[in-house]
C-alpha cells in the first residue's frame, strides 16, 4: 500500500513547479499552463485526502471535481482574454504589460 | 517495495517530468505537449487512489478540451513567437520562492502524525453510483452553480475573443 | 433730572457722535460737524448741572463720589465692569475736558474747513473726547486702561490725519510705539495690583494697600510700573521723543489732545493712585519727582532754540507735564491737578493761536514770520496773554498754579527741588518770550508769508479769545472766597486734595521771588531776541557745541533710532531668518518634502508587471506558511 505522504509530496511538488512556472515565464500562455499545473497539484492533495482520511464522505473527491470543471472554465476565459491582450497590444510577453504602473 | 508503489513511482516520475517540461520548455508547443503528459499522469495517479470517475473526467476534459484549446490558441495566433525565456532577478527570486515553498510544504506533510488521523494503508473504493447520488443530492445547488460558471465562461469568451467590428 | 449718577452719559454723547458719523456722516449737511460740536456742548452742559449736584452732595457727611455702571463679565476674581466714580478729582478733570473742548471743536470747524477728510476729522475727535472721559470716570484700572488705549489710538489716527505725508506718518507711529512702551509697564502694574486685591476697583485696591495687603517692595514695584505708563502717556523723559514730533497732526488736535487733555492722563494717574504711591516705598516718589526734574530740564533747555512754533509750544507742553509731576512727586494733588487745570486753558489757548498764524500764513517756523501783530492783533493779543500765563507772571492764571507748585516742593522736597525748579521758570519765561518776540515783533522775514496774514475768521477767534478770557480768571479758583462765591466749598485747595482740604495762603516769598525773576527774564529775552536777534546769534556762535547740543534735542532721538536699527530690527531679521529658513523651509516645507520623498520610494513597488506582483504574493503566502508551521510546531 502507498502511503499517503507520497502522493502529498507529488501534490507538493507538482504545485511548486507550477508557481516556479508562472513567476519565471513571460508568455502568457505559458503562465496559464503553469496555473494548470498548479490545479493539478491541489486535485491529487484533495483525492488523496479523501481516499484515505474520510473515505465514508467523500468530500474531496467532489471538490476535485468542481475544480476541474472551474479550472476548464478559466482556463476558456482566460485564453480569451490573452488572445484580446495580443491583439491589443501585439505582445504577449507579460513583461511589456505594464500601464498600471505608478 | 510492492508493485502498487514501484507503479506510484513510475508514473510519479512520468507526471513529474510533465511538469518539468512544461516550465522550462523553450519553445511553447513543447511546454504544452509536456503538459499533456503531465496531465495525464494525473489521470493515472486518480486511478491509483482508485477514483476511477474522476480519472475519466481528467482524462476527458483536462486532456482533451483543455489541451486542444490550448494547441489551437497557441496555432492560431502568433503567440508562439513570444519569448519566453525568464528575467534575471525575477527568475533567481521566483526559483527561491517555488523551492522554499515546497520546503515548507515537505516539511508539514512529513511532520504530521497521519496515523492519529485516520490515514490507513487502506485505499476504499469509492462506487461511482454512491458519488453519483451525493452530487447530485447533497452537492446539487453547487453543482447548478458550476454550470452556471461554464455558461459565463463561454458568454465570457465570446464576448472578448470576438473580432473588432469594422464601423 | 441728570445726576452724577448718569455719569456714563457724558462719554456716550460723543460717542454716538462719532457712531453716527462714521456711518452717514458723509450724507449728512456740512458732514455732520454740527453732531460732534453739539454732543461736546450738550456734554459741557451734563457735566455743568452734575457739578452742582456734586457741589450739593458734598456737604454731606463723608461723601467720596458717586459709582454707577454695570458689569460686563465675571468670573471667580477676573470681572470685567463698565463702572463709573463721579468725585472732585474727575470733576475737575471732565471740566477741563468737556470746556475747552468744546472750544476746540467749535474752532475746528473754521480751521478745517474744506479738509477732504473733514467728517472723518470730527468723527476721530469724538471718538477721541469720548474715550477721554471714561478715562477720567472710570472706576477700575482694566476699563482705564482700556480708555487708555483707546486714546492713544485715537492720539495715532488724528496725529497721522495727514497720512499722505510721510512725516505725519512716521510721527503718529513713532507716538504709538512710545506711549506702548509705556503702556506695557501700566499693565504689568495692573496685573500686580490685581493678583493680590483679586479686583480691578480702584477703591477696593486702594483699601487694600491702606490696609496692608501689599507687601511694600511689591506694591513699590507695582506702582512704578504704573507710572511707567504716566511716563509714556504723559511725554515724561526718557518717552518724551513723541510729542515735538506729534505737531505733525493739525493743530486743533495738538490743542486737545497734546496739550489739555490726553498728556495730562498720566498725571490724573498718579493722581487717582495717590493713595498706593503713598503707602509704598518712599522711593516711588522719589522716582517721579527725579524723572519730572530731568523732564523740566531737558525741555525748558530745548525750547530756546527750537524754531518751529509749534513744537515750542510742544516743550512747553513737555515742561508743563513735568513740574506736574514734581508737584504729585512732592504729595501735592491740589497743586498738580490746578496746573492741570488752568494748563488746560492757557496751552490751548497758545496753540490755536499758533493755529490761527498757520492758518493765516501757511508757515509754521520763526525764520519764515515774524512782525504778525500788525496783521492779526487779536490773535497777537491772545498770543500774548497765553505767554505771559506760561511764563508765570501776576496776576494770570499760570502764576497762581506755577506758585502753588513751588511752595509743594519746597514743603515737601529737598533744596535741589526747588533750585531746579526756579531755573525752569527762568527759562520758561525766557523761551516763551523768545517766541512771541519772533512770531509777532520785528521785521517779517518771509514778505510773500506777511502779505497773505489777515485775523482769523469769526469760529477761530471766538474761541481762542475765550481761553484767553480763561488763562486770565481761571487762576483766580486759588482763592476761597472765589470759589465759595460759586458755590463750591472753597478754592482749590479744598476742592482737590489728598488727604484734607487746606485753605489757601498766600506765600509771599515765592509770589515776589518768582515775580520777579519773570519780569527780569522777560526783559532778558527782550534784549536778546528783538530786531534782528543779534546777542542771540553771537550766544549761539560763541557756545556752539552747547546750540549744537540743544539743536539736536540731546541727541536723545539719534540714541533711540540706533537703538532701533541695531538691536530692534537686527533682531527681527533673526526671527525673521530662524522663520523662514527653520520653520518655513525646513519645517513646513522639509516635511512636505520628507512625505512626498517617501511616496515617491514607496511606488516604485508599483512596476505594473504581474510577475512581479504574483512573486509578492507568493513570497508573502511563503512567509506567512512558515510562521504558522513554525508556530503550530
Amino acid at each position: 500500500m502507498i502511503p499517503i505522504q507520497h502522493f502529498l509530496l507529488l501534490g507538493a511538488l507538482l504545485f511548486s513547479l507550477g508557481v516556479y512556472g508562472v513567476l519565471s515565464r513571460r508568455n502568457v500562455v505559458l503562465i496559464l499552463m503553469s496555473v494548470e499545473l498548479m490545479l493539478q497539484g491541489v486535485n491529487i492533495n484533495l483525492v488523496a485526502f479523501a481516499v484515505y482520511l474520510s473515505p465514508q464522505e467523500f468530500r474531496g473527491l467532489i471538490f476535485a471535481l468542481f475544480v476541474i470543471t472551474v479550472a476548464a472554465a478559466e482556463v476558456g476565459l482566460a485564453l480569451a482574454i490573452a488572445l484580446r491582450l495580443f491583439r491589443n497590444r501585439a505582445t504577449a510577453n507579460v513583461d511589456e504589460v505594464d500601464t498600471l504602473r505608478w | 517495495m510492492s508493485y502498487e508503489e514501484g507503479l506510484f513511482y513510475l508514473v510519479a516520475v512520468v507526471t513529474g517530468l510533465g511538469g518539468l517540461g512544461v516550465v522550462l520548455a523553450r519553445n511553447v508547443v513543447y511546454a504544452a505537449l509536456f503538459l499533456i503528459v503531465a496531465l495525464l499522469g494525473v489521470a493515472g495517479l486518480f486511478l491509483l487512489l482508485s477514483a476511477e470517475f474522476l480519472a475519466l473526467v481528467q482524462v476527458l476534459i483536462y486532456g482533451a478540451a483543455v489541451t486542444i484549446l490550448l494547441l489551437f490558441v497557441i496555432m492560431l495566433t502568433r503567440v508562439r513567437d513570444a519569448p519566453t525565456t525568464p528575467v534575471a532577478p525575477q527568475q533567481s527570486l521566483g526559483l527561491a520562492v517555488a523551492a522554499s515553498l515546497f520546503g515548507l510544504l515537505a516539511t508539514a506533510i512529513l511532520l504530521t502524525d497521519w496515523g492519529a488521523l485516520g490515514a490507513t494503508e487502506e485505499i476504499t473504493l469509492v462506487p461511482v453510483r454512491e458519488l453519483g447520488k451525493v452530487l447530485f443530492q447533497r452537492w446539487s445547488v453547487p453543482f447548478e452553480v458550476a454550470s452556471l460558471v461554464l455558461l459565463v465562461a463561454l458568454l465570457g469568451a465570446i464576448v472578448l475573443a470576438r473580432p473588432e467590428e469594422e464601423e | 433730572m441728570v445726576g452724577m449718577e448718569h455719569a456714563w452719559v457724558l462719554p456716550a454723547l460723543p460717542f454716538g457722535a462719532f457712531v453716527v458719523l462714521l456711518l452717514v456722516g458723509r450724507y449728512l449737511p456740512r458732514r455732520g460737524d454740527f453732531l460732534a460740536v453739539g454732543a461736546m456742548v450738550a456734554a459741557a452742559v451734563l457735566f455743568s448741572l452734575m457739578l452742582a449736584d456734586l457741589v450739593q452732595a458734598l456737604g454731606e457727611e463723608g461723601f467720596q463720589g458717586v459709582a454707577s455702571g454695570i458689569d460686563w463679565l465675571k468670573f471667580d476674581t477676573f470681572q470685567v465692569r463698565l463702572g463709573f466714580f463721579f468725585d472732585n478729582l474727575a470733576a475737575v478733570m471732565l471740566a477741563v475736558v468737556t470746556y475747552v473742548g468744546s472750544l476746540i471743536f467749535i474752532y475746528s470747524t473754521g480751521y478745517m474747513q474744506g479738509d477732504p477728510r473733514y467728517g472723518w476729522f470730527f468723527a476721530a475727535m469724538s471718538l477721541f473726547a469720548a474715550s477721554m472721559m471714561t478715562l477720567v470716570l472710570a472706576d477700575n484700572l482694566l476699563l482705564l486702561y482700556g480708555a487708555w488705549e483707546a486714546v492713544g489710538f485715537c492720539s495715532y489716527l488724528l496725529i497721522g490725519f495727514w497720512h499722505e505725508r510721510r512725516s505725519a506718518a512716521e510721527a503718529a507711529k513713532k507716538a504709538f510705539i512710545t506711549t506702548r512702551i509705556g503702556d506695557v509697564g501700566f499693565l504689568i502694574g495692573i496685573v500686580l495690583l490685581w493678583r493680590e486685591a483679586g479686583t480691578f476697583d480702584l477703591r477696593e485696591i486702594f483699601r487694600l494697600a491702606s490696609a496692608g495687603g501689599y507687601s511694600s517692595e511689591y506694591l513699590t514695584l507695582a506702582v512704578l510700573m504704573l507710572f511707567a505708563g504716566a511716563v509714556g502717556k504723559s511725554a515724561q523723559f526718557p518717552l518724551h521723543v513723541w510729542l515735538p514730533d506729534a505737531m505733525e497732526g493739525p493743530t486743533p488736535v495738538s490743542a486737545l489732545i497734546h496739550a489739555a487733555t490726553m498728556v495730562v492722563a498720566g498725571v490724573y494717574l498718579v493722581a487717582r493712585t495717590m493713595p498706593l504711591f503713598e503707602a509704598a516705598d518712599p522711593v516711588a516718589l522719589q522716582v517721579v519727582t527725579a524723572i519730572g526734574l530731568a523732564t523740566v530740564m531737558l525741555s525748558a533747555t530745548v525750547a530756546l532754540v527750537v524754531r518751529d512754533v509749534k513744537r515750542v509750544i510742544a516743550y512747553s507742553t513737555i515742561n508743563s507735564l513735568g513740574l506736574m509731576m514734581v508737584a504729585l512727586g512732592s504729595r501735592s494733588v491740589t497743586a498738580a491737578m490746578f496746573y492741570l487745570f488752568v494748563h488746560g486753558f492757557f496751552k490751548a489757548l497758545l496753540f490755536l493761536s499758533a493755529g490761527n498764524v498757520l492758518h493765516a500764513t501757511d508757515r509754521g517756523t520763526v525764520d519764515e514770520l515774524g512782525g504778525l501783530r500788525a496783521k492779526m492783533p487779536l490773535t497777537a493779543l491772545a498770543f500774548g496773554v497765553g505767554t505771559l500765563a506760561m511764563a508765570g507772571l501776576f496776576p494770570l492764571s499760570g502764576f497762581w498754579a506755577k506758585d502753588e507748585i513751588l511752595v509743594a516742593a519746597r514743603e515737601g522736597q529737598g533744596v535741589a527741588v526747588s533750585v531746579v525748579l526756579w531755573v525752569s521758570v527762568a527759562l520758561t519765561a525766557l523761551y516763551m518770550a523768545r517766541l512771541y518776540i519772533l512770531t509777532f515783533l520785528g521785521k517779517p522775514r518771509d514778505p510773500h508769508a506777511y502779505e497773505h496774514a489777515h485775523e482769523a475768521p469769526p469760529a477761530m477767534l471766538a474761541p481762542v479769545l475765550l481761553l484767553a478770557l480763561g488763562a486770565v480768571v481761571t487762576g483766580f479758583w486759588a482763592f476761597d472766597q472765589v470759589g465759595e462765591a460759586l458755590a463750591l466749598p472753597g478754592g482749590v485747595g479744598k476742592f482737590v486734595y489728598l488727604h484734607e482740604p487746606h485753605p489757601f495762603e498766600i506765600s509771599v516769598g515765592e509770589a515776589a521771588g518768582s515775580s520777579a525773576l519773570v519780569v527780569a527774564c522777560l526783559l532778558v529775552a527782550g534784549l536778546v531776541w528783538s530786531g534782528e536777534a543779534r546777542p542771540a546769534q553771537l550766544m549761539a556762535q560763541r557756545l556752539h557745541p552747547l546750540y549744537q547740543l540743544l539743536w539736536n534735542k540731546y541727541y536723545i532721538d539719534d540714541l533711540y533710532q540706533w537703538v532701533v536699527n541695531r538691536i530692534v530690527l537686527a533682531t527681527g531679521a533673526m526671527v525673521a531668518w530662524f522663520d523662514r529658513v527653520v520653520v518655513n523651509d525646513t519645517g513646513v516645507d522639509g516635511s512636505a518634502g520628507l512625505a512626498a520623498l517617501w511616496g515617491w520610494i514607496m511606488r516604485q513597488v508599483q512596476t505594473g508587471k504581474m510577475p512581479n506582483y504574483a512573486l509578492a504574493i507568493a513570497g508573502g503566502a511563503v512567509v506567512i506558511g512558515a510562521v504558522v508551521l513554525v508556530t503550530r510546531m
